[in-house]
C-alpha cells in the first residue's frame, strides 16, 4: 500500500493550551476579563448593536399589545406564523447548553469545562427569548397565567390537558428553572473567587451575596459535587423531553408535514445542531476578543464541529425518512404535501434549507474545516439560518395549502413580525454581553482541575 | 506485554471451548426441532423463523454499530470489550446464510405484497409495487449484507493490523471508515427494518420505526456483551481491564437503550394514537386487543419500568448478579417485542371488503421459542469460536495507551 494511505493517527491536543501553567495564571486571565476597567472596544460595539436591536422589542411589543396579533402576517390557513417559528428556533438553540453541561458531564468529557458556563448562559437567554413568543401570541399576556397554568377556580375551567401546548408550559418552565439553578450552583464557587479578588466595595458586596457564604471548605466542595451530579442527572432527560414536547405541538395534529412519528428525535437532534452552531457563533468571536486561545483551542472546535456533524446527519435522516415515507405511505395528502414543499411556491426556501442544513455542513467531514475558525464560523451561519428555515418550512408549507383548496393562501410576514424577531436577537445579545462583563465566562474552578490532571502526567 | 497477553488468551481457550460446545449442543437440538417444525407446522414455520432471524441479527449488527461509535467517539469503556464486539461482528456471515430461507422459501408465506393477485386489486400496494416486489426485495437484502459485510471486514482487518505494528495508521483508518460507516449503517438497517418487519402489514407506515429497531439491537448487544464480559472480568487477561467501573458503564449503556426504546416507542404510540388516522392506528388496534394488549402492558413493565428502576441506581448497577439477570431479562424482552410486532400481523380477522385490522386473538407456537433457541445456540457457539481466534486485548492502539496512562494516574 502506498505511503500516502498510511496517515498516522493524530492524537487530540490537550484541553488546556501551553500558556496556562498555574492556578494563578488561569484565575488572573479569566477573572481579569470581569475585574478590569479596560473593556475592549469590541464589547461596546457588540453591546451597542444588541441594544439597538433590542428596541425592536421595545417598539414592537407595545404596539402588538395595543393593536393585537393582527399586526402579524397571520391569516386563515396559516394561523401559526413567525411566533411559533421563533419560539422553536430559540428553544432549540438552548439545548446545546444543557447537552454540554449535563450530558457531557455524565460522559466525563473534560473538554466541556471551558465552554459550559457560556453555553449554559446562552441556554437561559435563549429560553427567555423563546418564552416571549407564546406569551405574546396570546394577545393579552397578563391573562396567560389564567389560560395556561392549571389551577382550580370557581368556574371549574381547566386547561385542555390533552393539548401539547399545555405540556409546553410545563416543559419550558421546568427547563428554565433547572437550567437556572444548575447555572447558579456552578457559579457559586466562582462568585466567591470574584468576591475575594475584587477591590471594589460594591463588587465585594454583590459577589459576596451571590456566593452565599462560600468558603471553599471540604464539606462545601463535597456538597457542591453532589448537587452538580444530581442537577446533571435532572437536566439530562430535559435535553430530550423539552424539544420532544415542542415536536408534539406539531406531530399530534393530523396535518401532513406535521404528523409523523420521527418528529421527537428529529427535533431533538435539530435542537442540538442549532445550539452548537450558536455556541460556536458566540465563542469564536469571544476567543478573538479576549484572547482565549489557551482555553478554547483546536480540540474544542473540532469536538463541537463533530457533535454538529453528527446531529446534522440525524436531521438529514429525519428529512430522508419524511421523503421516503411520504412516498411509501401512498397517502394522497402526504404525497401532496411533499410535492408542494419541493415544487410549490415555497420550493426555493426548501432547497435553500437543504443547502444550509445538509449540503454545506458536509464540509465538516474534513478536519481542516472543523478546526479553521473562519470556515467553522461560516458553516455555523448556514446552520443558524437553515434551522430557522426548517421551522418556517414545517409551519408554513404544511398550513398554507390545507385540506380545502378554497382556503389556500400565501403567508407574508409583516414588518412587525420582523421587528419583534430582531428585537429578541437584540435581547439575547444584550444579555449575553452583560453576562460576559459581570460573570467569569469560563468556569474558574472547573478549568483548574484540568491543570491537576496535566501535572500528573 | 504482547506475549503474556497471548499466553493468557490461549489459556482461556478451554473455558471458551466449554461455552462453545454447550451453545452448540443447545443450537443443534433447537435446529432439529426447527427442521421437525418445518415439516409439521409449515404455515407457522416462517413466522417464527422471521422472529428468530430479526432477533438474532441484532447481535452482529449491534456489534458493528457499537464498534464504529467506539472508533469515532473514543471512550474507555470500549477497549475492554472491543475484541468481544469484533467477534460479534464476525457472526454476520451466518446470519446472511440464515436470510436465504426467507428470501427463497418463505417470502410468499410472510409478505402479502408478494401475491400479485392481491396487489392487482389494491391501489396502495400497486403504488408501492416499484419498491415492494420480490426481486427488488432480494437485491436489497443482498445489498444490506454487502454493506454490513464490508464494514465488518475492515473493522476486523485493520484492528488486527494494528496488533502487529506500532505505527498508528490502522487506527486512523478505523476512524476514517467509521464516520461514513455509521451513516450507511443507519440507512441500511432502517431500510432493512422496513423491508423485513414494517412490510408485513404493507399498508402501515411509521417514520420512527427504524430507530426503534436500531435501539433494540443496541440494547440486546449491550446485554449480551455484559453477560460475556462478566465471567471474563474474573479471568486473565481481561481481569484488569474489565473493572467494576467498566461493568457499571455497560449497565449505563443498557439504561440508555432502555430509556431510548421507551422514548421512541412511546412517541410512536402517542403520535399515532392522538391523530387516530385509519391508515396508522389499525396497526395498534391489532396489537391492543385479543390478548395482545397484555404483552404490550408487559413490555411497559419489563422492557421499561422494572429495568429502568434497577439501572438508575448506581448501587444496584454494581451488583453483578442482579445485572446479569437484568441483561438476560432484557434480551428476552427484545424477543417479546419483536414477537409483538410480527405475530399479530398473522392473526387478522378475514374481511370481505377492504383491509382488516381486528385480531382473532393471541397465538403462541412452540416454534416461536424453538427456532430462536436453535439459531441462538449456533450463533453463540460461532461467537465463542471467533472470540478464540484473536488475543483478547487489542494492541498498539494509541488512544488506548493514552487512556490507560491517565487511568493509572487517577488510581
Amino acid at each position: 500500500m502506498s505511503e500516502a494511505a498510511k496517515t498516522p493517527y493524530k492524537p487530540p491536543v490537550p484541553e488546556l493550551g501551553p500558556g496556562q501553567t498555574s492556578y494563578t495564571s488561569i484565575t488572573e486571565k479569566i477573572s481579569g476579563i470581569v475585574l478590569t476597567r479596560n473593556t475592549p472596544v469590541a464589547w461596546f460595539i457588540f453591546f451597542a448593536i444588541g441594544f439597538l436591536l433590542l428596541h425592536g422589542l421595545m417598539v414592537g411589543v407595545p404596539y402588538l399589545l395595543f393593536e393585537g396579533v393582527g399586526i402579524w402576517g397571520l391569516n386563515n390557513p396559516v394561523g401559526w406564523g413567525w411566533a411559533i417559528i421563533n419560539f422553536v428556533w430559540w428553544i432549540g438553540i438552548g439545548h446545546a447548553g444543557t447537552l454540554i453541561s449535563a450530558v457531557l458531564l455524565l460522559f466525563r468529557q473534560k473538554w466541556r469545562t471551558s465552554i459550559n458556563r457560556a453555553a449554559e448562559a446562552m441556554t437561559i437567554f435563549a429560553v427567555l427569548c423563546a418564552m416571549q413568543f407564546p406569551l405574546l401570541h396570546t394577545g393579552r399576556p397578563w391573562l396567560a397565567c389564567y389560560w395556561l397554568l392549571p389551577y382550580p377556580n370557581s368556574m371549574d375551567i381547566w386547561p385542555q390537558f390533552r393539548s401539547p401546548l399545555i405540556w409546553d408550559v410545563f416543559a419550558v418552565s421546568t427547563y428554565l428553572t433547572v437550567s437556572l439553578v444548575f447555572w447558579f450552583v456552578g457559579l457559586v464557587p466562582d462568585f466567591a473567587s470574584m468576591r475575594d479578588r475584587t477591590k471594589n466595595r460594591i463588587g465585594q458586596v454583590i459577589y459576596g451575596m451571590l456566593s452565599l457564604g462560600w468558603r471553599g471548605s471540604a464539606i462545601h466542595w463535597e456538597r457542591y459535587e453532589m448537587a452538580s451530579l444530581l442537577l446533571a442527572g435532572l437536566s439530562t432527560p430535559l435535553v430530550l423531553s423539552v424539544h420532544s414536547v415542542v415536536s408534539f405541538d406539531f406531530a399530534v395534529a393530523l396535518i401532513p408535514g406535521w404528523h409523523t412519528t420521527i418528529f421527537p428525535p428529529y427535533f431533538v437532534a435539530g435542537a442540538i445542531y442549532a445550539g452548537f452552531a450558536m455556541v460556536l457563533t458566540l465563542m469564536i468571536p469571544m476567543r478573538m476578543i479576549y484572547g482565549l486561545e489557551d482555553f478554547i483551542n483546536e480540540r474544542h472546535l473540532n469536538n463541537m464541529a463533530k457533535v454538529m456533524l453528527a446531529s446534522g446527519m440525524i436531521v438529514a435522516y429525519g428529512y430522508f425518512m419524511e421523503q421516503l415515507i411520504a412516498w411509501y405511505s401512498a397517502s394522497t395528502y402526504e404525497g401532496f404535501m411533499m410535492q408542494n414543499r419541493m415544487h410549490g411556491p415555497y420550493s426555493a426556501y426548501y432547497f435553500f434549507l437543504i443547502l444550509c442544513n445538509i449540503v454545506v455542513p458536509q464540509l465538516l467531514w474534513i478536519r481542516y474545516f472543523r478546526t479553521n475558525m473562519f470556515w467553522l464560523f461560516f458553516v455555523c451561519q448556514f446552520i443558524n439560518v437553515g434551522m430557522w428555515l426548517e421551522r418556517f418550512i414545517i409551519v408554513v408549507t404544511s398550513l398554507h395549502r390545507d385540506f380545502m383548496p378554497s382556503s389556500w393562501d400565501m403567508f407574508h410576514p409583516t414588518i412587525w413580525d420582523i421587528t419583534i424577531y430582531v428585537g429578541t436577537i437584540g435581547l439575547f445579545t444584550v444579555l449575553f454581553f452583560l453576562f460576559i462583563r459581570g460573570v467569569p465566562m469560563i468556569s474558574l474552578h472547573e478549568i483548574r482541575t484540568l491543570l491537576v490532571s496535566k501535572d500528573h502526567k | 506485554m504482547n506475549d503474556s497477553i497471548y499466553e493468557e488468551s490461549t489459556a482461556l481457550h478451554p473455558y471458551l471451548d466449554t461455552l462453545q460446545q454447550r451453545a452448540l449442543i443447545v443450537g443443534v437440538l433447537g435446529i432439529i426441532a426447527t427442521i421437525v417444525g418445518y415439516f409439521t407446522a409449515h404455515e407457522q414455520f416462517f413466522r417464527s423463523y422471521l422472529l428468530a432471524f430479526t432477533f438474532w441479527i441484532g447481535l452482529p449488527l449491534g456489534s458493528i454499530g457499537i464498534l464504529m461509535i467506539h472508533h469515532v467517539g473514543g471512550g474507555t469503556w470500549a477497549f475492554s470489550i472491543r475484541r468481544l464486539l469484533e467477534a460479534g461482528s464476525r457472526t454476520l456471515p451466518l446470519m446472511f446464510f440464515l436470510s436465504l430461507p426467507i428470501l427463497f422459501l418463505g417470502m410468499h408465506e410472510l409478505y402479502e405484497w408478494t401475491h400479485l393477485e392481491v396487489v392487482a386489486h389494491d391501489d396502495i400496494l400497486l403504488h408501492k409495487a416499484p419498491y415492494l416486489n420480490e426481486s427488488f426485495f432480494i437485491i436489497r437484502t443482498f445489498f444490506y449484507f454487502a454493506v454490513w459485510g464490508i464494514l465488518a471486514f475492515f473493522l476486523n482487518r485493520w484492528s488486527l493490523q494494528q496488533d502487529k505494528t506500532t505505527e498508528t495508521y490502522p487506527t486512523h483508518r478505523l476512524q476514517i471508515i467509521s464516520g461514513p460507516g455509521i451513516v450507511l449503517f443507519f440507512l441500511t438497517v432502517t431500510m432493512a427494518s422496513i423491508d423485513w418487519l414494517m412490510s408485513l402489514e404493507p399498508h402501515w407506515f411509521s417514520t420512527i420505526f427504524g430507530v426503534i429497531y436500531i435501539v433494540g439491537m443496541g440494547l440486546m448487544t449491550w446485554g449480551f456483551m455484559y453477560l460475556v464480559a462478566l465471567p471474563l472480568s474474573r479471568r486473565k487477561p481481561l481481569d484488569w481491564l474489565i473493572t467494576e467501573q467498566r461493568l457499571r458503564d455497560l449497565g449505563t449503556f443498557m439504561l440508555a437503550c432502555v430509556m431510548l426504546w421507551a422514548y421512541t416507542s412511546f412517541s410512536q404510540l402517542l403520535i399515532i394514537w392522538s391523530a387516530n388516522l385509519p391508515e396508522e392506528i389499525t396497526w395498534f388496534i391489532t396489537r391492543l386487543e385479543g390478548g395482545w394488549q397484555y404483552i404490550g402492558y408487559g413490555m411497559v413493565l419489563f422492557h421499561f419500568a422494572v429495568p429502568f428502576l434497577f439501572l438508575i441506581s448506581s448501587t444496584m448497577k454494581s451488583k453483578t448478579k442482579l445485572l446479569s439477570f437484568l441483561a438476560i431479562g432484557l434480551i428476552f424482552m427484545r424477543l417479546v417485542d419483536l414477537y409483538w410486532i410480527i405475530a399479530p400481523a398473522f392473526t387478522k380477522v378475514p374481511a370481505e371488503h377492504g383491509p382488516s385490522f381486528h385480531s382473532t386473538g393471541i397465538t403462541l407456537h412452540w416454534l416461536d421459542l424453538a427456532i430462536p433457541i436453535g439459531i441462538g445456540g449456533i450463533l453463540i457457539s460461532l461467537f465463542f469460536s471467533q472470540l478464540k481466534k484473536r488475543i483478547l486485548i487489542a494492541q498498539n492502539d494509541p488512544r488506548f495507551t493514552d487512556l490507560f496512562d491517565s487511568d493509572k494516574n487517577h488510581g
